[in-house]
């Protein structure tokens, strides 16, 4: 196979000054755009709300600016760091975190956050920097090595507990694993060992999570508790059908009867107001990105920046894969937002920051290479 | 980062593109399981998601129906619907509701004591849906309300529908009354039929004709949010509102009967002659039925039904009574029809009559010299008849006298009728335990011949038993409702009765004798009820008292009064072509003269002077 075949036009120079994607920037556009629509919608057309969220997608949009202006180099440089500063981060939320709703995600340290969030842009930078100071195919030792990095931070995160949050940080870095040549039969062994384990793990997870799983399995079995969330959403987007009940018309969003509109269920709103033929679109926007950030990997120079710029792709094509997974009832409720177009927050944030790598590694290549 | 060769750049491009390459495919695949999932659910299942979803948001709300209006045979109304005004609150409306409850208190809507029970309501209730803080809203409270309305944000006065009974006590037993409906009337009625928020008929008219009355529900289509917030009406089918009923009652012989009877218990039923037709059905004491269909509290509506008056207790058709004197006209004919007595022959009364093997002699009321079969009907004396029933016997007795309907159910169009009793000798059999006491002594024979003993009748028996003699030999079948208000055509579908032949190949001249009696009872010397009535009154009637207690001499005036003997009274007019039918009881009257007579001539007078101003 060629690279050339993939090989990316010049950019427009301006923009490569300002180390800006513009197909990417016109693509995240686009998806605020509906996000606005649907958070509108989905708030009961709450004006206050709607600049709410605006003010948010416009601190993400200056966030993923500047991380687009840092060199790959740099982030290289840090990552260890990074990564460093979160396990610390991880470990103080178990010991001195902040507990709201069953949960310890936050640190009060000044200003209240989620070391999580963090660990979901250390956690790529310090796997995709640890393979790529060795050569591919990956060796044995880098295996375990890199899969212990994997391990402390996915531990931690589910220890307080986040299986959501864990599942995707997990994912971002065993991906680069795979990208970076793993052995096929290992991986059929590590699934094989990850099955032999489920009783093991069923046990250690929570009992909140015990009932989500079962939940998903059969969630007609508790119509009002449990399954109530999913079974609302199927009636969201089913009844949605291909041509939508039309914007503000939704009856199961703008009546209430789904919950977590603005987050978890945005995209049931959007199913339900604009159809099949709606979310199609959305669903080839996103499609276009994660196309976007993949050639972006492909046509990167160094190890690192391939590494990297493939990992964030791919895990934000989880991201869109796990929310519209549960929201139809294909996947459990695992409480992952619709990536752009949710309430935005610390998780969009971080998400853009991540978008905004992608921007400098496309941006900053020619300067990487002699 | 250390150097690589281009070599190794080669190989790690290769084997990085090769699982981009997979990865790719992967998304591809992933991509679809959630394009064919949305695709199932949004084309291929949506009819089944939408019907769910509507299912969801709308709420089909039932609009009770409007309650038929009952009229009398002249279109007085007798029984309507009216608002009844309720203080209702909306708490999330109401801007502070501490304050605002203070005020009601000041202004004097609500009680102090309520606040507490209010606020657990408020706590309790859904913010946005209307609690009930005072029911049943005098005017003046309505009034002093609508004068502070602006001040009250969030409250407000509901009104809803509540049976009105414009003529109150006199027609209670008659019309029946209403209220809450009860698990109970759902085993009778058709629930489709009902909301909920309807009141249904309990008794009489309201509840024999419920079917008619109570028209059928509207619904309306509410779309509601998931807490059930009204958030529009999409549809509304109304309701049909029920049939109008007219009855046979005469309202103003009916209060003029209620006025006549005053404060004494019993009964009047007075028929019409010619077709059945129930003018009046009182039963004393009554009950104001507006109270019952407002609602009683439990301690209220105990009072009532544990009253020893018994004012629920409709005595028109479930008081049964010893028919006492009342039925020797009847007794008469059967003897006369027999050949037992003969009209012309006279017969002496001491006073006292003795049957053999029996120590003790059966006492007259009064000692009547030497009667004839007429005169003993006038003068009612009981030693002429305890000689009849010794001839008679029992069993031809009784056969004779359920010619009359006596021991049977009149067939009446209301419930809880009762039949009476004439007893037999089966019958005794039948209804005694021990050997002894069912074996039949010819004393009950001879007190039977007075209407006393075992034999009961209730007042409606007794004015059907009035218009078989009347009629000589026929009567309708009595009845309450005389027509339907058809809702489309607007016309009314009128009730008739049919005539029934109770007794037939009775000689004429024998049916006259008794007349002869019964008009002998009002406007002769010597009759029980002379004087009682204008001389020459178109009446002819019968008294009769029956013992409440067996004494030798039944004597009224000496007795407590639960211990004195009913009065009754039984009487046509006018005698040629009878009109209207009368039977009276009065409980405790102390006999038929003093007691039931004199209602009977209020009644008359009213009728006659009636009927005089309308041929003039």
């Amino acid at each position: 196979m060629q690279i050339d075949q993939f090989k990316l036009k010049n950019p427009d120079i301006i923009a490569d000054r300002a180390h800006i994607d513009m197909p990417l920037l016109s693509a995240f556009l686009v998806i605020f755009i509906i996000s606005g629509v649907a958070i509108f919608s989905a708030s009961n057309g709450n004006i206050s709300f709607l600049i709410d969220h605006s003010t948010k997608i416009i601190v993400s949009i200056i966030a993923m600016i500047i991380a687009a202006q840092i060199k790959p180099m740099d982030y290289m440089r840090i990552a260890p760091w990074l990564y460093f500063i979160c396990m610390v981060l991880l470990i103080l939320v178990l010991v001195i975190g902040e507990t709201r709703n069953n949960a310890t995600r936050w640190l009060s340290l000044g200003i209240t956050f989620q070391p999580s969030e963090m660990m979901k842009i250390a956690m790529p930078l310090m796997i995709a920097r640890y393979i790529s100071n060795g050569t591919l195919p990956v060796k044995n030792l880098s295996i375990i090595i890199s899969l212990f990095i994997v391990l402390f931070p996915t531990v931690m995160i589910l220890l307080q507990p986040d299986l959501g949050t864990s599942v995707l940080i997990a994912f971002s870095g065993l991906v680069i694993i795979f990208l970076s040549g793993i052995k096929k039969r290992y991986i059929l062994s590590g699934l094989l060992v990850f099955i032999a384990n489920l009783p093991l793990i069923w046990k250690n997870i929570h009992p909140f999570q015990q009932n989500r799983i079962l939940t998903f399995l059969n969630p007609e079995q508790d119509p009002l508790g449990a399954g109530y969330h999913i079974i609302q959403s199927k009636i969201a987007i089913g009844s949605g059908g291909l041509f939508g009940k039309g914007w503000m018309n939704g009856t199961q969003g703008q009546l209430d009867f789904l919950p977590e509109t603005t987050t978890d269920f945005i995209f049931s709103i959007l199913a339900e107001e604009f159809g099949l033929i709606g979310i199609s679109i959305v669903i080839i926007i996103y499609l276009y990105i994660v196309a976007r950030g993949l050639l972006i990997a492909i046509n990167s120079q160094d190890l690192f920046s391939r590494l990297l710029a493939s990992s964030i792709s791919l895990t934000f094509f989880i991201y869109v894969f796990v929310n519209m997974g549960m929201t139809t009832g294909i996947l459990p409720v695992v409480g992952v937002p619709l990536p752009l177009i949710s309430k935005g927050g610390t998780s969009s944030v971080t998400l853009m920051i991540g978008l905004g790598i992608l921007m400098s590694i496309r941006t900053h290549k020619r300067l990487v290479t002699k | 980062m250390e150097f690589k060769s281009s070599n190794t750049q080669q190989t790690e491009k290769e084997i990085f593109l090769s699982r981009i390459l997979f990865c790719s495919i992967a998304i591809l695949i992933l991509a679809s399981i959630i394009f064919t999932r949305l695709f199932y659910l949004m084309v291929i299942e949506t009819d089944d998601y939408k019907l769910r979803s509507l299912n969801n948001t709308i709420r089909t709300q039932a609009m009770p129906a409007t309650r038929g209006l009952i009229f009398d045979r002249n279109g007085n109304i007798l029984a309507s619907s009216q608002p009844i005004f309720q203080l209702e609150m909306i708490p999330e409306q109401v801007i502070n509701i501490e304050t605002t409850l203070a005020e009601l208190v000041e202004l004097g809507l609500i009680a102090e004591n309520n606040i507490n029970n209010i606020k657990k309501r408020i706590d309790k209730n859904l913010q946005f849906k209307s609690i009930v803080l005072k029911r049943n809203l005098t005017d003046t409270e309505v009034a002093i309300f609508a004068n502070n309305r602006i001040n009250f944000k969030g409250i407000d006065i509901r009104s809803r529908l509540s049976r009105y009974y414009p003529r109150g006590e006199a027609f209670a037993h008659a019309l029946g009354y209403v209220g809450s409906i009860s698990s109970a009337d759902y085993s009778r009625f058709d629930p489709t039929f009902y909301t909920g928020k309807e009141q249904i008929g309990k008794t009489s008219i309201e509840r024999n004709f419920e079917h008619y009355l109570r028209g059928q529900p509207g619904s309306q289509k509410l779309l509601v949010n998931v807490r059930g917030r009204v958030m529009e009406s999409i549809s509304e089918k109304p309701f049909q509102p029920g049939n109008n009923l007219i009855l046979t009652i005469d309202s103003n012989l009916q209060e003029v009967a209620y006025k006549a009877m005053g404060d004494q218990k019993g009964a009047v039923v007075i028929l019409d002659a010619s077709n059945g037709e129930i003018l009046v059905m009182l039963s004393t004491p009554s009950f104001d039925p507006n109270l019952l269909s407002i609602g009683l509290s439990q301690n209220e509506f105990n009072a009532l039904t544990k009253n020893k008056h018994r004012p629920l207790f409709n005595r028109a058709i479930a008081g049964q009574y010893p028919p006492g004197s009342t039925i020797k006209p009847m007794l008469a004919l059967g003897a006369l029809e027999m050949g037992i007595v003969e009209p012309d022959v006279y017969m002496p009364c001491e006073g006292k009559f003795f049957l053999p093997n029996y120590s003790r002699p059966f006492n007259d009321w009064e000692t009547h010299g030497s009667v004839n079969v007429v005169r003993a009907i006038q003068a009612s004396c009981d030693v002429y008849f305890y000689e009849l029933a010794n001839k008679m016997g029992i069993e031809k007795m009784s056969l004779f006298l359920k010619n009359f309907n006596l021991g049977e159910s009149t067939k009446i169009d209301i419930d809880s009728e009762k039949k009476g009793v004439i007893p037999n000798r089966e019958w005794k059999r039948n209804n005694f335990n021990s050997r002894e006491n069912q074996s039949w002594y010819q004393g009950e024979t001879i007190i039977a011949g007075i209407g006393q003993g075992y034999m009961l009748a209730t007042p409606l028996q007794l004015a059907v038993a009035t218009s078989i003699i009347a009629n000589k030999g026929s009567a309708h079948k009595p009845h309450l409702l005389k027509a339907i208000e058809n809702k489309n055509s607007g016309e009314n579908e009128y009730i008739t009765s049919e005539e029934i032949n109770y007794l037939e190949n009775i000689n004429e001249e024998n049916w006259d004798l008794i007349h002869q009696g019964m008009v002998a009872v009002v406007n002769e010397r010597r009759g029980t009820a002379y004087g009682v009535f204008p001389e020459n009154s178109p009446i002819a009637g019968k008294t009769g008292s029956s013992q409440v207690f067996s004494m030798d001499k039944a004597s009224g005036d000496e007795l407590p009064l639960e211990l004195r003997d009913h009065g009754l009274f039984i009487g046509f007019s006018p005698l040629d072509k009878p009109e209207i039918i009368v039977a009276i009881i009065v409980e405790n009257g102390g006999g038929g003269r003093v007691s039931a007579a004199p209602v009977a001539e209020k009644i008359f007078n009213a009728y006659l002077a009636k009927s005089l101003q309308n041929a003039n």
